[in-house]
């Protein structure tokens, strides 16, 4: 903390370096400081109870994807990570790391705005939390301020027989992805939907929560009309971006498609239904 | 035919691999001199500008800096190049950009450095001062009379223009029931080897001579043009070439050795220039974009009579290859047809994006995509399966030696054989039932066909259609020495060079077979020398040459050491020459086996006795061989000449799905039926074929080098110029059929380009049977899910480049 | 002359100490400061894997790595895998198959493959292709490579 408040914005914090330290041999990063984080003790540990899966931001993507405990617990964080890239990669990203960095087409910060984590920051003048929708704020934006520090998020679970599926469309496996949808689906006895979380990545400048989607969802009976319905809704609510690989509006046709074969994934998830 | 046919066509485990699975081998980063100096280079943001100012004061004040060069040092210090293959009007290019820019990544400043990092501190310190220009990007722009000059001194964008019409064309059309018109685009991408070019240089001002550690494909030329470019002799340049990390057609860039030496002479001491990935990218060279337009006339039951061809070939800023891809697009443009006539008008049209080079088929996978998409344009028109219009069209084992109507003879092949083998491996009718029921369940699987004429060696003297008859370069061939050591061992020196293609397995196995020794007895040098290899100006690896010209120059100088062993062998023995059998190392009279004596006794006293009677005249047991191909010959009067030197060929079949929704392509399968005759490593060979294959599929379906119309190159990482990866490719599946060449000494043809010039081909192909239901054609490439759906969400039946 | 950092690492089991500029990259350090030339610069942006070592027992970037976070490390680079005259079972199996034509892309693929087979014993091809997916070969379109880490597989090699 001391390091990052003397440095401010003459220093950059290293993590992962997945994303840093590529940027800093092109050129386009030149911090004049590196604040390691590598061997900080204490920014590693996974912990859970029953509310809340908790994750230091030190944590390794490779952890994360070969934790017995979070491919019981929250499963959808084990199918995200093992979109994110190739095992080189993740065996050095961190949890933390992506987050930050806040690619909007990456699968962790996608799974922070579906779960609504919140996000623990730190700096020698203060400790706060952050929810994932504020902390988001543009494009590889982030709430963080130059001498903050991310020490930790948690991830709120879903209730415990709610199905889940996070998925992409990519040029290739372990691209970002062109749009990536986040989906967790709970039904309550009479099979109507009474919880519903729809999150989209690639999209916009950040990960969005479809919230329109949502509330379209709830209280309805799961089947594939209804799945469509939603897709639609949350095709037309998003304004995405065009680049080399996709067009905005064919992002905006995935949207509808991915949504909609998301939810159809959850629904088959959702535990205790025929 | 060799004595023994023991090594030749067996697969054997190759013998470079064990150096290569433990240490890594002999790459050029792997190398250094005692203080040597680190290059980086400044380069263009612009796409055309001009320089006003360079200020590197400050740079060459850093500590830790050598020596900076512009293209003031290169103008004053080199003399100029105006293109491989020379134009009477060809525009002046020089190492580093000099008044103006022409591409984006174009070095403007070179500094050497005590390391890379601080040469690259340095150039961060340079200031360049540039007028930006209008810069004309897309092809068929640069042909309008108002478009920016890329080369302002020559007057015009178009380097190179020709027709030639072969065979009654216009009376073709004339006689045909229908005519078929296309128009198909093909996009830049590039085979990128996962080594870097690199280059390392040596000046000693007495005796004013560079030694050259580099990366070329052509060494002799381009040990040619750096001493052109000094104004030395070529005796003053030693080049030595190590193994390669792929070179694929892009390493011939003899621009940035010159550099690389000016900087060494500049800075007193040794510079190395390792190319970064984004330098790579940007500027090391692309596979030409272009735009074909076809015209054929066909007659009712599918035979296709003629084709005209109209071709715009994009340089980019480079002027190299101004006229190559299109001769040599033409040279195979009949592929396996029997066509009575074609025209072909071809356009070298320069713009300012990065120069162009020979990336792996150098212009036949266009040429070959193009003339598939007709062939499947005219089944589609006439209402018939595409591999019956093939079979229908198709040159017939009895008509070879098969001479097309540009000049080119193929010499042997089956093509209705390959393409049936072909459909059988891919069980064709079982995949048409396949597709049938998948269509009723909505998915959208594809057949794709594909089939090709593969090229095996080029005859230089083609550039004398484009140069003139007074350029001196003309032919192939290769040379090699065999030297037999003291222990009857072998050594073998080639003009040729190792990018991974197996060759010193192959020679080593070619060359045992003929001394009668063991595989492992002969040694093949893998790091050219120009000091110590023969070479001819065709040396090189490039063009699918090695099986017909390396080969048998090393057969050459290996049968030339067997003459004098056996003469040494005779004398020794008391024997008739003719008498002796030559084998596992050992030469003994033939039927009394006990009376022999060791290759190694033969070759130790060869060297050490000098006292004794020489039986052969002369002591050692070493050999020269020049060989000069005899079918590569100049152009006639009437300017046909045979460009290439033997034909293989091939028959690809894709099987791929299209998401019906997001229009993802999936290859599920992908196979091929790959003739190249006779196989002299069946391993090396298939292996070729899987790596040419990839190369196809990648650049139908992934990569892409995405220009804006200010010239400015968006794809300039591996995150963004996608190189397909494990996860990404089907498992390519390969068999045989081998009609041997009678043109070849081995009956070997080429192998080494053909999936590459294929692939595409059969792909797109593929996507279009998948997307018939939509009636969707494919006209252009890459094809990509995001554009696909553009295409099809707005009903309109043609994938096809907007101009850009 | 810049500043140094001190680091003391175990590489290829041999442990040393040097002293190394703060962003100078794992994979220079290991080139060029000791000599290990078998690791291979491809990219410089950790996507082909040419640059792949292990450490720690997990394979890495080291393009994407400085030289001074290796202190306390244990590195294997390709040059600790197998000998000259002892190969890896892997490595034989890359030469049986002809999984190798430069070679530039191969010590990291190697490593990647032994990460691969350690993880997951008995791989399906698609798992081998996957796993794999982080290794760029611009020569052999991966057919043979993947046949060489079955083969490998069946003749009960993970280590």
């Amino acid at each position: 903390m001391g390091l990052l408040q003397s440095y401010r914005d003459e220093a950059k914090v290293l993590a992962g370096g997945q994303s840093l330290v590529p940027l800093m041999n092109f050129r386009l990063a030149q911090p004049h400081n590196l604040i390691d984080l590598n061997g900080v003790e204490g920014l590693d540990t996974i912990e859970i109870d029953d509310r809340t899966l908790s994750l230091g931001a030190m944590v390794r993507q490779r952890d994360v994807e070969q934790s017995p405990l979070i491919a019981e617990r929250l499963p959808i964080l084990r199918e995200a990570i093992e979109q994110v890239a190739h095992p080189a990669i993740r065996n050095r990203g961190t949890v933390g790391g992506s987050l930050v960095h806040a690619d909007p087409a990456a699968e962790l910060p996608l799974l922070s705005i579906a779960l609504d984590a919140t996000f623990h920051v730190r700096s020698a003048r203060v400790s706060r939390s952050v929810a994932a929708n504020d902390f988001y704020q543009g494009y590889l934006l982030t709430d963080i301020a130059p001498d903050e520090l991310l020490v930790a998020v948690d991830f709120h679970l879903p209730p415990a027989d709610s199905g889940w599926c996070c998925t992409e469309i990519a040029r290739r496996h372990g691209d970002f992805a062109i749009v990536a949808a986040a989906v967790l689906l709970g039904c309550g006895r009479d099979r109507r939907i009474d919880f519903a979380r729809v999150a989209l990545g690639g999209v916009g400048p950040a990960p969005l929560r479809m919230i329109a989607a949502e509330q379209a969802l709830l209280g309805e009976r799961a089947d594939a009309e209804l799945f469509r319905r939603a897709g639609d809704v949350a095709a037309q609510a998003v304004d995405p971006p065009a680049d080399i690989h996709a067009s905005a509006s064919y992002r905006r046709h995935l949207t509808g498609v991915l949504v909609r074969r998301a939810l159809a994934t959850a629904a088959s998830r959702v535990k205790g239904q025929a | 035919m060799s004595a023994n046919q023991k090594w030749v066509g067996q697969a054997l485990e190759r013998v470079e691999d064990p150096r290569l699975l433990t240490r890594g081998g002999h790459f050029i980063d792997d190398l250094t001199l005692p203080g040597a100096a680190h290059a980086a280079y400044l380069r263009s943001p612009h796409a055309r500008a001009r320089i006003r100012h360079i200020d590197f004061s400050r740079a060459l004040q850093h500590p830790g800096v050598y020596a900076v060069i512009t293209g003031e040092d290169v103008a004053q210090s080199t003399r100029p190049q105006r293109g491989r293959v020379p134009l009477a009007n060809s525009p002046r290019v020089y190492a580093v950009a000099y008044e103006q820019v022409r591409y984006v990544g174009e070095p403007v400043v070179g500094i050497a450095a005590i390391d890379r990092a601080t040469a690259e501190d340095a150039a961060e310190l340079v200031h360049v001062e540039y007028e930006p220009l209008p810069a004309v990007v897309d092809p068929e722009q640069a042909l309008e009379p108002d478009a920016p000059l890329v080369f302002e001194e020559i007057g015009s964008n178009i380097l190179w223009h020709n027709t030639f019409p072969y065979g009654e064309v216009e009376a073709a059309f004339a006689h045909a029931d229908l005519v078929v018109d296309e128009r198909v685009t093909i996009h830049r991408y590039c085979s990128t080897p996962l080594e870097t070019f690199g280059v390392m240089v040596q000046y000693e001002p007495a005796p004013h001579s560079f030694t050259i550690w580099g990366h070329t494909q052509q060494p002799a030329q381009d040990l040619h043009v750096v001493a052109a470019a000094f104004g030395v002799s070529p005796g003053q340049i030693r080049l030595i070439v190590p193994p390669m990390g792929g070179s694929f057609g892009n390493k011939v860039r003899p621009l940035f050795i010159i550099a690389a030496a000016l900087l060494a002479r500049k800075a007193g001491r040794p510079v190395k220039w390792i190319e970064d990935r984004r330098e790579n990218l940007l500027a090391l060279g692309h596979a030409a974009d272009g735009i074909m337009e076809m015209s054929a006339a066909v007659k009712a039951d599918g035979t296709v009579l003629a084709i005209k061809f109209r071709n715009i070939e994009n340089e980019g800023a480079g002027i190299d290859f101004a006229g190559r891809h299109n001769l040599l697009m033409l040279s195979n443009i009949a592929n396996c047809y029997r066509l009575q006539a074609i025209s072909y008008e071809g356009y070298s049209v320069v713009t300012n994006r990065c120069p162009v080079v020979a990336n792996r088929g150098i212009g036949k996978p266009f040429m070959c995509f193009a003339v598939e998409r007709m062939m499947d344009a005219v089944a589609r028109a006439l209402n018939q399966d595409r591999a019956e219009i093939r079979f229908r069209n198709f040159i017939q084992p009895h008509e070879f030696p098969y001479d097309t109507p540009s000049g080119q003879t193929y010499d042997s092949g089956d093509y209705p054989e390959m393409l049936r083998k072909a459909l059988a491996l891919a069980d064709y009718d079982s995949l048409r039932r396949e597709q049938a029921q998948g269509r009723k369940e909505g998915r959208l699987l594809g057949i794709g066909i594909a089939t090709a004429v593969e090229p095996g060696g080029s005859n230089l003297a083609y550039g004398m259609l484009i140069s003139g008859p007074s350029q001196l370069l003309s032919g192939q061939g290769e040379a090699a020495r065999v030297r037999l050591e003291t222990d009857g061992t072998a050594t073998v020196f080639t003009g040729g060079l190792d990018s991974g293609q197996g060759h010193a397995t192959a020679l080593a196995q070619i060359v045992a077979d003929e001394i009668g020794l063991n595989v492992r007895q002969v040694r093949v040098a893998t790091t050219f020398d120009s000091a110590s290899h023969p070479y001819v100006m065709t040396s090189g690896v490039y063009s699918n040459k090695f099986h017909g010209h390396d080969t048998v120059a090393a057969i050459g100088a290996a049968r030339k050491v067997r003459e004098k062993l056996l003469r040494r062998a005779a004398a020794q023995l008391e024997a008739n020459a003719d008498d002796l059998e030559l084998g596992d190392g050992r030469i003994s009279v033939r039927g009394a086996p006990d009376k022999g004596v060791t290759i190694a006794q033969v070759a130790s006293r060869a060297y050490w006795s000098l006292a004794d009677e020489q039986p052969d005249g002369e002591p050692g047991l070493e050999a020269l061989h020049y060989y000069s191909n005899p079918l590569a010959k100049r152009p006639d009067d009437k300017k046909r000449v045979r460009v290439q030197l033997g034909f293989a060929s091939a028959a690809h079949v894709a099987v791929v799905e299209v998401d019906p929704e997001t229009f993802e392509i999936k290859v599920l399968r992908y196979l091929v039926i790959h003739d190249c005759g006779r196989q002299i490593n069946p391993g090396i060979v298939e292996g070729q074929v899987h790596g040419a294959v990839a190369h196809g599929i990648a650049a139908a379906l992934f990569e892409e080098f995405v220009y804006d119309e200010d010239g400015q190159l968006l794809t300039t990482s591996f995150m963004d110029y996608l190189k397909p990866t494990a996860a990404d490719l089907p498992a390519i599946e390969v068999d045989r059929l081998e009609t041997p060449s009678p043109l070849t000494l081995l009956g070997t043809k080429g192998v080494g380009e053909g999936g590459a010039v294929v692939a595409p081909a059969a792909v797109a192909s593929a996507v279009e049977d998948a997307l018939a239901p939509l009636g969707i054609r494919i006209a252009a490439l890459p094809i990509v899910p995001s554009r696909l759906w553009e295409v099809a969400a707005a009903g309109l039946k043609r994938y096809e480049n907007a101009r850009k | 002359m810049a500043e140094t950092i001190s680091i003391a690492l175990k590489v290829n089991g041999s442990e040393l100490a040097a002293a190394v500029e703060p962003r100078r990259s794992l994979v220079d350090f290991l080139r060029h400061d000791l000599g290990l030339v078998g690791t291979h610069v491809g990219c410089e942006h950790g996507v082909c894997g040419a640059c792949t070592v292990m450490l720690d027992g997990r394979t890495v970037r080291s393009c994407l790595l400085f030289a001074a976070q290796a202190d306390g490390a244990d590195v294997t680079t390709i040059e600790g895998i197998g000998t000259d005259e002892a190969l890896h079972p892997l490595q034989q199996a890359f030469q049986k198959h002809h999984a190798l034509q430069c070679g530039f892309c191969t010590p990291g693929m190697i490593l990647a493959a032994l990460e691969l087979l350690r993880d997951n014993p008995d791989p399906t091809e698609e798992e081998i292709r996957v796993g794999l997916g982080g290794n760029l070969c611009m020569c052999t379109g991966y057919v043979n490579i993947v046949r060489a880490v079955r083969a490998a597989v069946s003749n009960g090699n993970s280590r």
